[in-house]
C-alpha cells in the first residue's frame, strides 16, 4: 500500500469546517474595501460598515462551494505544460516575495535583480516537476519600483514557457498585466480567459484581515476567470492562536470568507485552496516556516481543501536556514513529507531558504531532488501478483544472486527504485579523488550547464519586444 | 509583601489591571515616584529581562509584562512630568510604526514590548500609517529613534521615502532612523540612508542603543 500521512480524522474535518464558519458567523472578518462589503452584504452577510467587519454565515459558504469549479486548467505557453488540476501527480512550484538571492557565481547574499528571475526561468524550465511558477523575489532594480510586481511577472513570462503565478497587489496593475497576457499568447482577452496561463496569490492578513488593495486588484481579475489561490498565513502563536487545531480553524475561515467574496463577485472564479501557516519562534516571535508543527499544520490544510473538493497548493519544502546546508535538508524533507503523503497538488516553496526570503538556484535542484524521494516513500510498497517474484527466488534459491534475473534487469528500470542523479554512492576513496564533491557541487554544475545551454523554448524575438514595450509603459505610468 | 513588591509581581506576571490599580494607589498615598519606578515596576521589567535572557520568560511573557508596565507608566506619565524628582531612568524616546500600505503589525508589536522591556520610552504609531503622518508624529513626538517596519517586498519602498521626507523637512539630523521587517536587509539599509537594521527584535533593541552612543 501507499505510505500516506493523514493528521485530520474525517470527524476532526468537520468538526473544523464548523468551527471555521462559527468564527465567520460569531467574529466576522475585516474587509477594508465598500466595494466588497457591498458585494458581501448583497448575498447575505451582516455588516458593520464603521468597523468594515462582514459576518458570513454557513450557507452563503454552501452557495460559494457550488459555485466554485473542482477541476480546471492552469495553462503554459508551452501547451505540453499545461496543468490540470486536480493533479494525478505532486508537482512543483517557486514561493513568492522573497527579497535576497545567494549569488551563484560568488556565493555571497545580495538583494534580487530581474535576471535572477531570467535565471530562475531558466532553470525552473529544467526541472521536469516544475510546473507552476511564482515569481519569487522582488527585483530591486526595476526603474520604478510601483512597476515591479508588472516587471517581475512580464520577466518571469519571457523566461519560463511554464504556468505563471505571481499576485495583483493594486488594481492599476492589472491592465499591464492583461496586456502582457494577450501579448505571450498572441490573443485577445478571450484567449486570456481561455488559456489560464496566469495565476495570482491571494493572502489574506492574519488575523481575519483582507488587504484593501490585493483584494479589490484581485477582485478585477476575477472578470478574466484567471484562477486565484487562496493564501492564509496566521502564525501559531502570534498572528493565530497558540494550538496547531485552532490555528488551521482560522487560517480555514479566512479561506473561507475568500471564497465567498471571489465566488460573489465571479460566480465560477477557479481557486485554488491554499495554505502558508506557520509558528513562531517561541523566543523572538519570528515566522517559522521549516518547523515539523508549521507542515503539520500544513498537511491538515490539504485535507480540508481535498474535504470541499478544490485542488490544493500548500507551502512546503521549506526551511529557515540561513544556507544551503544540512539544517535547510532537514527542514526540507520534514516540510515536504507531509505533502507528498496526503497527494497535494501543488507544493509551493522549492529554491528558498531563510522562510522564503533567499533564493538559491542550487537549492532549486537539490530540492527536486528531495521531493523525488518523498515521493518515492509516498509510493510505498506494491503487493501484488506482478512484483510477486516467487519464480525469482525459486531459481536462485540457496546462494547465488538475483542481478541476472530479467525482472531485475526490468524493475531498474521502473518506478520500484528511485536512481538519484545528485547522491552518485561513491565509496570513500572515488569520492575524494573526485574532488570531494557534495550534492550542492552537484547541483551548482547541473545550475552552470542549465545557464550555458540555450533556453528550450524561447520566446520569439518580436513577441518579447512587444512584452519589453508593455513594461516600459507600466514604469513610466504607474 | 509590600506595595513596591506588589508592583513588581504585577509587571513580571504581566497583570495590567494590578499594575493599574497599584500605580493609582502610589498615586493616592503620595508615595515617592522615583522609588514607585526603581523598586516597583522597573524593577519588575527588569527582572522580565533577565528571565527572558535566561530562556525561563518567552515572547508572550516578555509582551505582558511590558504592556503592564506600560499600563502604570500611564497612569503614573501626569504625576511624573509635574515631579522634578522623578524621571523615568531619564528613558530614550522611540517611535515605532508599520509603514502605509502595509498593515502588518505582529513585528512592531514586538519590537515595542522589547524595546519597553529595555527601559525605551516606546511611541506606538500604528500601522499603514501615511508617511506624511508619520512626519507629523516625529514633529510632535521628537523621537531620539523612529523605527519602520515593513513586511512586503511591495512596501519597503516606504522606509526609503519617510527617510527622504524627513530629510526635505529638515528633521534627519534629529532622529536615528531604524529599519526592520522580512524583506530588508543591511544593503537596503544601506542603500536607503537608514542609520540602522536588525532582522529581530533583541537586535533592535542593541541597534537602538548602539546609534544612540
Amino acid at each position: 500500500m501507499r505510505m500516506n500521512a493523514p493528521v485530520l480524522s474525517p470527524e476532526e474535518i468537520k468538526r473544523i469546517h464548523k468551527d471555521s464558519i462559527r468564527i465567520l458567523e460569531e467574529v466576522g472578518v475585516k474587509v477594508p474595501s465598500e466595494k466588497a462589503l457591498s458585494i458581501l452584504e448583497a448575498g447575505g452577510a451582516k455588516v458593520d460598515y464603521d468597523k468594515q467587519v462582514a459576518y458570513i454565515t454557513e450557507a452563503m459558504v454552501d452557495a460559494a462551494f457550488k459555485a466554485a469549479p473542482k477541476e480546471f486548467l492552469l495553462g503554459a505557453r508551452n501547451r505540453e505544460h499545461d496543468l490540470w488540476l486536480p493533479t494525478t501527480r505532486t508537482v512543483l512550484n517557486m514561493d513568492g516575495c522573497g527579497s535576497n538571492v545567494i549569488d551563484f557565481n560568488t556565493g555571497e547574499k545580495r538583494l534580487g535583480t530581474l535576471q535572477d528571475l531570467a535565471d530562475v526561468g531558466k532553470v525552473f524550465d529544467a526541472i521536469p516537476q516544475a510546473k507552476v511558477l511564482w515569481s519569487c523575489i522582488h527585483p530591486e532594480d526595476t526603474p520604478n519600483s510601483r512597476a515591479a510586481g508588472v516587471w517581475a511577472t512580464a520577466t518571469s513570462l519571457i523566461n519560463t514557457c511554464k504556468h505563471v503565478q505571481d499576485e495583483v497587489q493594486r488594481e492599476d496593475e492589472l491592465p499591464y498585466i492583461i496586456e502582457i497576457l494577450k501579448a505571450v499568447l498572441g490573443g485577445t482577452e478571450e484567449d486570456v480567459i481561455e488559456r489560464k496561463i496566469y495565476s495570482a496569490t491571494y493572502c489574506t492578513v492574519a488575523p481575519l484581515c483582507h488587504d484593501k488593495e490585493m483584494l479589490e486588484g484581485t477582485m478585477a481579475l476575477t472578470k478574466y476567470k484567471a484562477p486565484v489561490l487562496l493564501y492564509p498565513m496566521p502564525a501559531c502563536g502570534s498572528t493565530g492562536p497558540a494550538s496547531l487545531y485552532s490555528n488551521v480553524a482560522l487560517a480555514n475561515a479566512e479561506s473561507l470568507s475568500s471564497l465567498v467574496i471571489y465566488q460573489l463577485t465571479t460566480p465560477g472564479t477557479p481557486l485554488i485552496y491554499g495554505s502558508a501557516l506557520g509558528r513562531i519562534n517561541l523566543k523572538t516571535g519570528a515566522f517559522l516556516e521549516g518547523a515539523v508543527e508549521t507542515e503539520l499544520m500544513m498537511a491538515a490544510m490539504v485535507q480540508m481543501g481535498k474535504y470541499y473538493g478544490l485542488p490544493t497548493m500548500a507551502a512546503g519544502c521549506l526551511s529557515d536556514a540561513n544556507s544551503v546546508g544540512m539544517q535547510a535538508a532537514m527542514e526540507k524533507v520534514l516540510t515536504t513529507v507531509p505533502l507528498t503523503h496526503n497527494d497535494v497538488d501543488i507544493i509551493q516553496g522549492i529554491g528558498l531558504i531563510e522562510g522564503s526570503m533567499t533564493l538559491s538556484l542550487e537549492q532549486m535542484i537539490i530540492d527536486a531532488e528531495i521531493f523525488e524521494h518523498c515521493m518515492r516513500m509516498h509510493q510505498g510498497i506494491d503487493v501484488c501478483d506482478d512484483k510477486d517474484y516467487f519464480e525469482d527466488i525459486k531459481a536462485v534459491a540457496q546462494g547465488g544472486h538475483f542481478l541476472k534475473q530479467k525482472s531485475t534487469r526490468k524493475a531498474f528500470r521502473s518506478d520500484e527504485f528511485y536512481n538519484s542523479k545528485l547522491i552518485p554512492g561513491d565509496t570513500y576513496d572515488t569520492w575524494k579523488a573526485a574532488g570531494s564533491k557534495d550534492m550542492k557541487d552537484y547541483a551548482h554544475e547541473k545550475v552552470a550547464a542549465i545557464l550555458a545551454a540555450d533556453p528550450v523554448c524561447p520566446l520569439d524575438a518580436n513577441t518579447e519586444k512587444l512584452i519589453r514595450e508593455i513594461m516600459a509603459e507600466a514604469a513610466a505610468k504607474l | 509583601m509590600d506595595i513596591y513588591e506588589l508592583m513588581k509581581e504585577a509587571v513580571l506576571d504581566g497583570d495590567e489591571e494590578e499594575a493599574v490599580r497599584l500605580a493609582e494607589q502610589a498615586l493616592e498615598e503620595g508615595l515617592e515616584l522615583q522609588k514607585v519606578m526603581d523598586e516597583g515596576f522597573l524593577a519588575g521589567i527588569q527582572e522580565a529581562g533577565q528571565l527572558y535572557e535566561d530562556e525561563e520568560y518567552f515572547l508572550p511573557d516578555l509582551v505582558c509584562s511590558a504592556d503592564a508596565m506600560k499600563c502604570a507608566l500611564e497612569v503614573l506619565d501626569e504625576a511624573m512630568k509635574n515631579d522634578p524628582n522623578a524621571q523615568k531612568g531619564a528613558a530614550a524616546k522611540v517611535a515605532l510604526v508599520t509603514v502605509q500600505g502595509d498593515v502588518h503589525d505582529i513585528g512592531k508589536t514586538i519590537v515595542g514590548a522589547m524595546m519597553t522591556a529595555s527601559g525605551f520610552e516606546v511611541y506606538d504609531l500604528g500601522t499603514d500609517v501615511l508617511n506624511e503622518d508619520v512626519i507629523a508624529k516625529v514633529k510632535e513626538i521628537d523621537p531620539d529613534v523612529l523605527g519602520l517596519s515593513a513586511l512586503l517586498t511591495t512596501t519597503m519602498e516606504e522606509q526609503g521615502n519617510i527617510i527622504e521626507m524627513l530629510k526635505a523637512e529638515g528633521l534627519r539630523d534629529d532622529v536615528k532612523v531604524i529599519i526592520g521587517g522580512a524583506p530588508v536587509n543591511q544593503a537596503w539599509a544601506d542603500k536607503i540612508t537608514a542609520d540602522g537594521y536588525s532582522d529581530n527584535a533583541i537586535a533592535a533593541v542593541k541597534l537602538a542603543q548602539e546609534v544612540l552612543k
